[in-house]
This record gives C-alpha cells, structure tokens and sequence, in this order.
C-alpha cells in the first residue's frame, strides 16, 4: 500500500493535473470564446468552428500540456517501446533468433552471477560473517599443514576476553543415536556453547535458537533442529516446538527449528541437531570435552593483527600438554577461505567463459539489426525527411535494442533459476552447504543491468550506422542500395568468430583433461567395490563393554567381515580404517632403522587388513602380506608401496628394512591399540602405486599396517562383488544383522558414497574437471550456435537484397560457381580472419589459462575446434548463398 | 484601425504574468484583459497561450484553482504567488532596460554618433 502511496506521489510531482482536468478547463475557455463570439453576431455554427481554429482541438490539449511540462520524452519513448514490439510481432524469426541469443548469455551470466554471489560474496547467513574466523594452526616448515586444533571452555573464555575478539563461539560435533523408536537412527548433533544464537545472528524458522539461560543446572535437555533434519525426519512438522525427541535413551525437549540456510558447518560436518554445550559433561559418550573455536573480529580488525594478539594465549595453552606443537603457528582464515580458493578460480573461469558467450550474442544481435537495417533504410529515409532529428531515430532504434534485450533478460532470468544448479549438481562438494542459490535483489539488479547495457551495447553500433543515411539519397532508388554497412558485418563475424574459437578450445582442452584423467590408471580397480561403514556400538554401555577390549573388538569384526563375506556374489571383503582411495589414509611421519630420528619423513599411513590389496586388486610386487594370524596381532608388520620403495629405500633391498611410526598410539576414549603399535616393523611387502592423494596427483608414499594395531570406534569394509554392489546391498544388512541385530551400516562418509566409482566422482579434481568440461562444452556448443545464425543470417539477408543483381550477372553469362564465391564471399572471408584471430587469441592465453585450468592448451583440440567452425562456417556460408544461383535470371530480373 | 503587433518569443508569459498581477483570473479572462490592455492590438490566440499557462504553473509562478465565473461556469482562476511577483519584476526591469537601450540605440542621429 505504501508502495503504491508512494507511486502515487511521484506520479503527481511528475504530472500534478489530471487530464480530464486539462481538458474541462479548455473547454471551458473554448465555451466563453464560442459565446462572445455568438454575441457578435456570427451564427452558432460558424462561431464553433471559428473558437476551434482559434484555440485548437479540446483532444490536443492534453498533448499540449503534457509538452509543456516536459513529459513528451516519456510519450515518445512509450510509443518507442511500442513501436519495437510492434517490429518485434512483424517478424517472428528476427525476433526469435535475436532474443534467444541474448536469453542464452544474459540466463548464462546471471546464474554465474548467482552463483558468485551466494558462493564468494554472501556464502554464509551469520550475523557478521565476513568477521567470523576459524582458528587453525599452520606447520611453518610446512605452510600447506595444517589442522584443527581445540580448547576448553576456560581456554574459550580467555580468546572470547583478548583485544581483537568480540565473540567467540565453542562447537564440539558428536555422533549420536536417535532412540526410544523403532529402530535406532544415526545422526550427528553438535554441542554449541549457550551464547549460539546472539554469535549466529540467524532468526530461527520456528522457536527460539540456544540461549545462554540454557546453561543453568548443568544444562538444560533442549535441542534445536536443523532445517534439513526437521524435514526428513520429522517431515516438517509445523507443530513440532514441545516435542520430546530421545537421543541416546534420554529426552530432550525440541525449541526450535533453524531455516534452511543456516547449515552450521561445512568444515566438521553439518549438524542435525544442536545441543547446549553444558549438557556435554552430563552424557557418558562425547569423546572430548573440548570447543573447536570460532571467532567474531571486531570490526576493522585485520588477520594480521589478531593472529599477533592471539598467538600468546594459544601457545600457552599449548606448553604442557602439547609441546610439540611448539612448530606451528595460529592462523585465523575467514571462514569460507576453502571455498574462496578453489571455487574462486573455477568461478572466476566460467564468469570469463559465459561473459564471452553474452558479448558473442550481443554480437549476433548487432549482425542482426544490421543485417535487417537495411531492408529498414526506406523508413528511417521517410522518418528522417518528414523532419526526425538523427538523435530521434538513433534513440528509436536503441529503445528497439533494448526491448529485444530486455525480453532476452526476462527470459534469461527465468533459465538462470535452473542454469545456476547445473553447476551445484556437477561439484556438489566445491560449494558451501549454506549457500542457497537464489534470484535475489542484487541478483535482479545485475540482470537488469545487464540487459540495458546489452541492449546499448548492440544497439549502438547499428543505430548510429543506420541513422546517417542522407533521405536525398535514400528515397529516390528504393531497392539498389549500396552496401556500406558490410564492413561492420565483417568486423563483427571476424570477432564474434574468434570468441567462438576461443571458447571452442577452452572446452576442447577441458573435455580432453577430464578424458585423460578417466583413463588415467589409478593403480585399483574401483569397479564393484562398495565401502560400507562399520560403526561400532558406543551408545550402549552394555554392549560396548563386551567389545571394549582390542581383541574382543577385532574378533567381532572378523566375525562380522566372514558373514559379509559368506553372501552370495560377494568375493572379497577387506576391513580398513578411513583407507577410502583416491584419498585414503592419513599423512604421518615415520622413522627408518639406520637414520636418524631427527629427520622425519611423512608417508599416508593406511590402517587395513590383508584382503584390501585383494578387495581393490593392487598388485603385490614384491615379498608378501600379512597372514591372519599377523593381522590379529597388529604389531611388528608393514607393506609400503612402490613409490615409498623408491623414494626412501633402495628397491632391491627394500624387503626386511625396518621402520617405526609414532603417531600409531591411539587417540580418543574408544581408542583401543595393539602392545607394540609404534614399535618397529619389518617391511615384508612392496605393492605397486595406487592413486592416494587425489585422482590426479602423484602417488604419495604409503605404509599399510594392519587395522588391528590402533583401532576406533568405526571401521570400514571394502566388499568387491561380482555384479553391481549396490545390489547385494541388501542381503549384506541381512547378514549382519545375523550377527548383531542392532549394528548399523552406513556410507561410512558424511558425504554418503556407497562405491568407490562414486569415491572418485566426488574427488575435487574429478568433480571440477567433469565441471569444466561440461559447463564449457555447453557454453561452446551455445557460441557456436550463434555464430553460424549470425553468419547464415547476413549471407541470408545480402542475398536476398542483392536478387536483382545475382539475376543480372546470371543472365550475362557468369558460372553458378562465381556467383556463389560472390554470394559468400565476405562472409566466408570474416569467418576465416575471425580463425586465425582466434587461434592467435588462443597461442597467447594459452599460458593463462593453462595456470587456472591446470591444463594447458592441447594443439589437438585446437586443431579440432578450429576445423569444426570452419566446416560449420562454411555451411553456414553455402546453404543461404545457394538460393543466389537458385532463381532463374528472368524471374529475379522482374523484381526491377 | 491600427496595425495588430507581433510578440517576440517569450514575452507572451510575462504578459500573462502582468494580466494575473491585476487579480486571479480564468484563462479566458486572461485573453481577453490582455486584449483589453494592449487596446486589441495584441492577437494571442493562434498558438501557445495555454502551453505559456502549463509552463508557468508548472514553474511555480501562477497557481491555478477551480471556481465560478462570472456567467456560472465552471472555471480554473489563475492568481500569482510569492514567486511569480518576482519574476513578473524582475521580468519587467530586465524588459525596460532593453527596451530603453535598443531605443536609444534606434533613436541616434548620424550627426549623434
């Protein structure tokens, strides 16, 4: 309503009479005129006629007013717009062709801007977010180490106090078991410090966020719910505020419900539900009482300057209990910096990629108004001499371009909803949680933006062209006219070609990076294997208890492994602790018999059982593996593979060396090791290299150990079956519950792959090259598109203009060959300048794009590309030229 | 008889502007007191008279409302306000100094210069 008040208003300040009110007052003039003049005595008829040759018509005067008061611009441009549509309806293919060229771009780049938007710019829904930090600590030997580390609630206190710091938010991720239902459901729940919801600043969907009254009594049993995790489970329950869930076979009371773009966090894993911190000490099963932090900067704090405030504290917090750390270093990174980095650059790239595809269809729209402005020559002649200003018919012309660029924009808008997911689908991983792609004010304004600027941006180069013709010259001979505007047509192929070319070879490199790396040999075969979470029972007191100790432990999983591996059509089940490839393992270091302990090598060291090189087929080079027997045992074995062979011993005699690895001492409350665990270890067996730091990354040196030797509260089988896994899936959770009715499988990952294939369509290379090579593809195949109309269309158009003249040079005599050279020449003559621009365009952004793609410019695709638009350009050229030759002489002689 | 008078561009407002400063009048009103003044010398009707009313009003110099004339019509009576009292005098003093100079100037005798 106020809108509309507003409207209202400045309607009147613009125009602050009504018309009708014009009107009765001319009227009323008109009326006293007409009278006096009666009383002169002229005859009522002639004494109208008189008052309206004197005054002017009552119709008009609106006209007159409207004039007056400056309005007349807004009336021309009105009748402008109308004009446009009306020219736009006339021609149905002009306007198709032109408004899906710009449709393709203005929809490209909006949903890039999106997506730009919610990923970089506006990624996370926190109060404050861009002066929220993660604390992480950075090895200064190694700058690309480093990791987590946590704190205690007194510790939290002491950074939420320092300088630089005005908050400071504690979170602890747990897993936890739904109860009291039928049968029990993981979920992870994260404990946050009660001062949650004034840190987050999200308003919740329903209810209320945690408060810090919630940390009286050693805190209150509430929850709130994520949004994602009220939907699944509780279906979205309006009415779900008061509720008690049963996690962990205690109540708790539900308070709220966060809205869906709140996803607190991507880092550690998204919560289901949030918990009061307090509550932590009273649950017997929270694996550590202590805080990851997260800090809010006060405004116009720099990194720099809290790193220095901070350091401090952190170090002491550090000097008992953990002095090795004495090597590392804070570091505070803005809490999206892992998306930053990555996605940037891929972002950034497909931004360049769809901002050529807008200019190449603004460059078609251009051809177009040219290539159409001359059958439009007669009019604007006729315009210009019954009196329009150069500058009228330039802006009718651009308000014409811009109706056309504005229904492309609309259209665009309304293809960028699904055009921005595409990406999302493709890389599910390179994106935060968070971020919700959305058409938002920024994003509407952007397109709106675009569309006037677009529209100018064609529009000029043909308005200012067409505008200059003289009427002098223009009327008098209606269909010879010369063809100057052709060099603007071949200017604009040449270029538009080019860009094509360019795009052509981007995708082109793309395509064949992701080609190399599908047939890359990962050293495993990932076909019909399927990883299944193991998660052992630690809810349930009783039934940890019996499996507490490390050999009743192992004895159970062995026992479970045999049932799995008894099921029809399963041939090998293989037990691993987070040894997922293309990323397993974690990064340790380790120590040689004969060197020093000073130095310390780092090898990915892979907890599995003997069958894992059986399960994903890694072959056995030299020695042998562990038995079963050894596997039990846990202690004094180890397989490397080739590449730590190489590197840290010599091939020959790399079998019998020794090696310890300290780190294997076990962490965490349901930490179970084997007695020697960091003892010496005699390498029995080299295995050949096996992808492990990535798809597309070198192989790394690895140490295998048996899992038994430092065991958790999960592990993970490997079973390779004979046909597709996901199929035995089923008869899989039957044999385990033989074993165990209440014993859970899972994906055993949060991101909830089942085979290993999908492992690596997750990989961040994988997932980005397949992002690369599609999105490119696509916006190519799209350039292309446009390109050939373009040509095709001013072939087409100066063909069809220059009938007269194709009948004439037929009738002296001239081959049908010639004619079709003349008919395409110039069009055929800009595509081949616009190749050879592009391949030069494309010799010297080859070294850039090599560093951003990670893949340089393969002279094959090159090659390819550059052939494909040359035969589609030559198409493109010969079908419109045909009908050049197609008419009989006689007949296109008549036209005359 | 004498001879009808052509009105420079521009000049055509400030005479509505004068014709208002006598009293609120309607548009007709205004025609017919400068018609009256001018002793029928002027002929305003062909042309942009209402256009020159629409400019000043919406300039802020005349302001318009409805009321009754004087044979019971409808009609829109035009007074000055605070703004065009100055303009009509600053209009007028600008009108008599170049009257009185291009006069001057039109008035010398050879022997003069």
């Amino acid at each position: 309503m106020s809108l509309l008040a507003a409207i209202c208003k400045l309607w009147r300040s613009i125009a602050p009479r009504t018309p009708s009110d014009v009107e009765e007052e001319f009227r009323s003039t008109l009326h006293s005129y007409q009278e006096d003049l009666i009383r002169q005595g002229l005859p009522e008829e002639e004494a109208r006629r008189r008052a309206r040759i004197d005054l002017g018509r009552p119709a008009a005067q609106n006209e007159n007013y409207r004039d007056a008061i400056g309005l007349c611009f807004f009336d021309e441009l009105g009748g402008d717009i109308r004009y446009g549509l009306r020219a736009l309806r006339r021609n149905p293919g002009f306007a198709a062709v032109a408004v899906l060229s710009l449709a393709l771009g203005i929809g490209a780049t909006t949903a890039m801007f999106s997506l730009i938007y919610a990923v970089l710019l506006h990624p996370f829904p926190y109060a404050g977010a861009d002066r929220i930090v993660n604390a992480v600590l950075i090895d200064r030997q190694h700058p690309d180490e480093w990791s987590w580390f946590t704190v205690s609630k007194a510790q939290l206190d002491d950074l939420r106090l320092a300088a630089p710091v005005d908050s400071a938010l504690g979170f602890n991720p747990s897993h936890m078991e739904i109860t009291g239902g039928g049968l029990p459901e993981d979920i992870s729940g994260v404990y946050l410090t009660e001062n949650a919801g004034t840190f987050f600043g999200v308003r919740p969907l329903l209810g209320r966020n945690i408060e810090p009254s919630d940390a009286e009594n050693g805190g209150h049993s509430v929850i709130v719910l994520n949004y994602r995790f009220w939907q699944r489970h509780f279906g979205g329950d309006p009415h779900i505020i008061g509720q008690t869930l049963e996690i962990d076979h205690a109540p708790y009371t539900i308070v709220g419900v966060m809205p869906r773009s709140f996803a607190f966090n991507d880092a550690a894993g998204v919560g289901d539900v949030y918990l009061p911190g307090s509550l932590m000490r009273g649950v017997s099963n929270v694996p550590s009482l202590e805080y990851l932090p997260w800090l809010k900067l006060r405004p116009h704090v720099t990194l720099a300057a809290a790193n220095a405030a901070l350091e401090p504290s952190v170090r002491q917090f550090f000097a008992k209990e953990h002095p090795e750390r004495d090597r590392w270093r804070l570091a505070l990174e803005p809490i999206n910096w892992l998306f930053q980095e990555e996605t940037g650059h891929t972002l950034t790239l497909l931004l360049a990629g769809v901002v050529l595809l807008l200019i190449i269809g603004c460059a078609n729209c251009s051809i177009l108004l040219l290539a159409r402005g001359r059958t439009r020559q007669h009019e604007l002649a006729i315009r210009s001499a019954i009196g329009a200003s150069r500058w009228r018919i330039v802006r009718q012309l651009l308000v014409e371009a811009i109706v056309i660029s504005s229904i492309g924009a609309v259209l665009g808008v309304a293809a960028s909803y699904w055009l921005a997911k595409l990406p999302l689908l493709l890389s599910p991983d390179s994106f935060p949680a968070e971020s919700v792609i959305r058409i938002n004010a920024p994003v509407l304004a952007f397109s709106v933006a675009l569309a006037l600027l677009c529209g100018i941006l064609f529009g000029l180069v043909p308005a200012l062209r067409l505008s200059r013709y003289d009427s002098a010259r223009m009327l008098p001979g209606r269909g010879v006219a010369a063809a100057p505007a052709r060099h603007r047509w071949s200017v604009l192929i040449a270029a538009q070609v080019a860009l094509t070319l360019l795009l052509m070879a981007t995708a082109g490199t793309a395509i064949h990076g992701f080609l190399r790396l599908m047939q890359m040999p990962l050293g495993y075969d990932p076909a019909n294997v399927m990883k299944l979470g193991i998660g052992l029972h630690i809810h349930d007191s009783g039934e940890w208890s019996r499996i507490q100790s490390r050999e009743a432990r192992t004895a159970y999983i062995e026992q479970l492994r045999e049932k799995v591996a008894s099921v029809p059509g399963v041939s090998t089940v293989a037990v691993a602790v987070d040894a997922t490839p293309p990323d397993p393992g974690a990064k340790s270091s380790f120590t040689i018999d004969g060197t020093g302990d000073r130095e310390q090598p780092q090898a990915r060291v892979m907890l599995v059982s003997q069958r894992y090189f059986a399960a994903l087929r890694i072959p056995l080079r030299q020695g042998r593996v562990w038995n079963t027997d050894e596997n039990a045992r846990g202690d004094f074995v180890a397989v490397v593979n080739h590449a730590f062979a190489t590197r840290y011993l010599s091939l020959s005699h790399a079998l019998g060396r020794q090696l310890r690895i300290p780190a294997l001492t076990g962490q965490g409350r349901y930490a179970a090791t084997s007695a020697q665990s960091t003892a010496w270890r005699q390498i029995i067996g080299v295995v050949s290299d096996a992808r492990n730091d990535g798809v597309d990354r070198p192989v790394v040196p690895a140490i295998y150990v048996p899992y038994t030797t430092a065991m958790a509260n999960c592990v993970q089988f490997f079973v390779r079956t004979q046909g597709d896994p996901l199929a035995s899936l089923h008869s899989i959770r039957a044999a385990i519950a033989s074993v165990a009715s209440d014993q859970q499988i899972s994906s055993g990952s949060f991101n909830g792959t089942f085979t290993l294939n999908e492992a690596i369509e997750r990989d961040e290379q994988y997932s980005r090259q397949r992002l690369f090579s599609t999105l490119f593809g696509v916006f190519s195949a799209m350039a292309l598109a446009l390109a050939l109309v373009g040509i095709f269309s001013v072939v087409a158009y100066s063909v069809a203009q220059r009938t007269t003249e194709f009948g004439v040079r037929l009738a002296l005599g001239a081959p049908r060959a010639h004619v079709l050279w003349v008919a395409a020449r110039i069009a055929l003559v800009s595509a081949a300048a616009g190749i050879v621009i592009g391949l030069t365009l494309d010799s010297f952004l080859g070294a850039v794009l090599a560093h951003w793609m990670q893949n340089a410019f393969a002279a094959g695709s090159l090659f390819a590309a550059a052939s494909l638009l040359a035969l589609s350009a030559f198409l493109a050229c010969l079908l419109p030229a045909r009908h050049a030759i197609a008419v009989p002489p006689a007949e296109a002689l008549r036209y005359e | 008889l004498t001879k009808p008078v052509e009105l420079p561009q521009g000049t055509l407002e400030m005479l509505i502007l004068k014709a208002i400063s006598l009293g609120p009048l309607h548009g007709y009103g205004i025609l017919l007191r400068i018609q009256q003044i001018s002793g029928e010398r002027l002929d305003i009707l062909q042309g942009s008279f209402y256009t020159a009313i629409y400019r000043l009003e919406r300039r802020g110099w005349i302001k318009g409302e409805w009321g009754e004339s004087e044979n019971n019509r409808r009609a829109r009576f035009y007074s000055l306000t605070a703004a065009g009292t100055r303009q009509l005098k600053a209009e007028t003093a600008k009108w008599t100094d170049m009257a009185a100079v291009v006069a001057g100037i039109l008035d010398k005798k050879a022997e003069e210069i």
